[in-house]
């Protein structure tokens, strides 16, 4: 059974995970976690180096998959201010669309390079829309778009913060995993060495 | 991940119950992290503006009373009066102080969920866990 991460990653799923797959809202699975692991060791074929192996692997995928929502949030963290400073001169533009007085202003033309500008009042602004291309709009008309635009990415930001402390559950879930199998079988090792030392006394004597 | 001596190990298992607690931990943490960075940016921010409003209340008792002051809306400047720049100034400033009080608060509940959840595990895990900030 195949099955996709939301990352584009295919991962087979072994004979022992027959039970259905848990997913969070927007499809990133949910690690098992191990209650017992004497249990988990006896049920699975696997050698420990291969479990371990199997785990670390899903640890890795987890971890890449962080760091694509952690762009992502970046992306939106600085998308959200850029709509807000738009948003605050369309406001400041409608606060003086009445007044007869035209608005004094130095503007970017360039890196570091100002120009003055006499703006008269206005009933319309152009917005820049992304992929070359703007429209005109009237003064309340654009501020709509532009509150519409920030509450869409802020839901964004939210989902994406969420479904990175979903991922970091997971991660912890399973660090604590391989954590666990790697002391059960330091133990394993070390009772078996002790056996066969008390074993090799009982030849000598 | 460092290791522990062997009389330093503990015998007590991992339960689905200490397993959240864990989970719950680091996410605490991690948001704890967040916050603190966006606490300092928005602490910054908020001298700039301290240092502006220096700034206006100087050009006041300058008596340039009708000269006119370039404020940064949005990207580019507008010119406007000393009196708009000030109260536009006080506005933002009382906004940021709102918003510096919220995450605050949010810093200091995280902090004491941290902490309880710190004797919790300690309590059953002793040295075999680790929640200190390296």
């Amino acid at each position: 059974m195949l099955k996709v991460l939301k990352s584009g990653l295919i991962e087979k799923s072994s004979s022992d995970s027959s039970e259905e797959v848990v997913t969070n809202p927007r499809g990133i699975p949910k690690v098992q976690f191990v209650e017992n692991v004497e249990e988990y060791m006896s049920k699975t074929s696997s050698t420990i180096e291969v479990t371990l192996g199997k785990f670390q692997e899903t640890v890795a995928k987890y971890k890449f998959m962080e760091l694509n929502y952690t762009n992502r949030k970046k992306g939106l963290e600085l998308k959200i201010p850029e709509i807000k400073k738009t948003l605050t001169v369309v406001e400041f533009l409608i606060s003086t669309q009445d007044s007869d007085e035209s608005i004094e202003t130095t503007f970017e033309l360039n890196d570091t390079l100002w120009a003055a500008a006499k703006i008269k009042s206005t009933k319309t602004v152009y917005l820049w829309l992304g992929a070359n291309v703007m429209l005109e709009y009237e003064l309340q008309e654009a501020k709509e778009l532009l509150e519409t635009k920030l509450t869409t990415a802020q839901n964004s930001l939210n989902c994406v913060v969420e479904d990175l402390e979903f991922m970091r559950e997971q991660i912890t879930t399973m660090e604590v995993n391989i954590a666990r199998v790697y002391n059960w079988d330091v133990k394993r090792r070390r009772v078996a060495k002790t056996t066969q030392s008390e074993k090799t006394l009982d030849m000598v004597e | 991940m460092r290791m522990i001596n062997q009389d330093e190990e503990v015998e007590a298992e991992v339960t689905w119950e200490d397993q959240q607690n864990i989970n719950s931990f680091s996410k605490l943490n991690v948001k704890f992290s967040d916050i603190e960075e966006r606490y300092g940016e928005k602490k910054q921010e908020d001298e700039y503006l301290d240092d502006l409003l220096q700034e206006l209340e100087q050009q006041e008792l300058l008596g340039d009373e009708g000269e006119l002051v370039r404020y940064k809306i949005g990207d580019a400047f507008i010119s406007i009066t000393l009196e708009d720049a000030a109260q536009r100034t006080k506005r933002e400033k009382e906004f940021l102080s709102e918003e510096l009080k919220k995450l605050r608060n949010e810093m200091d509940s995280l902090t004491t969920e941290m902490e309880k959840l710190k004797v919790l595990l300690y309590g059953k895990f002793g040295k075999a866990i680790n929640l200190e900030k390296d």
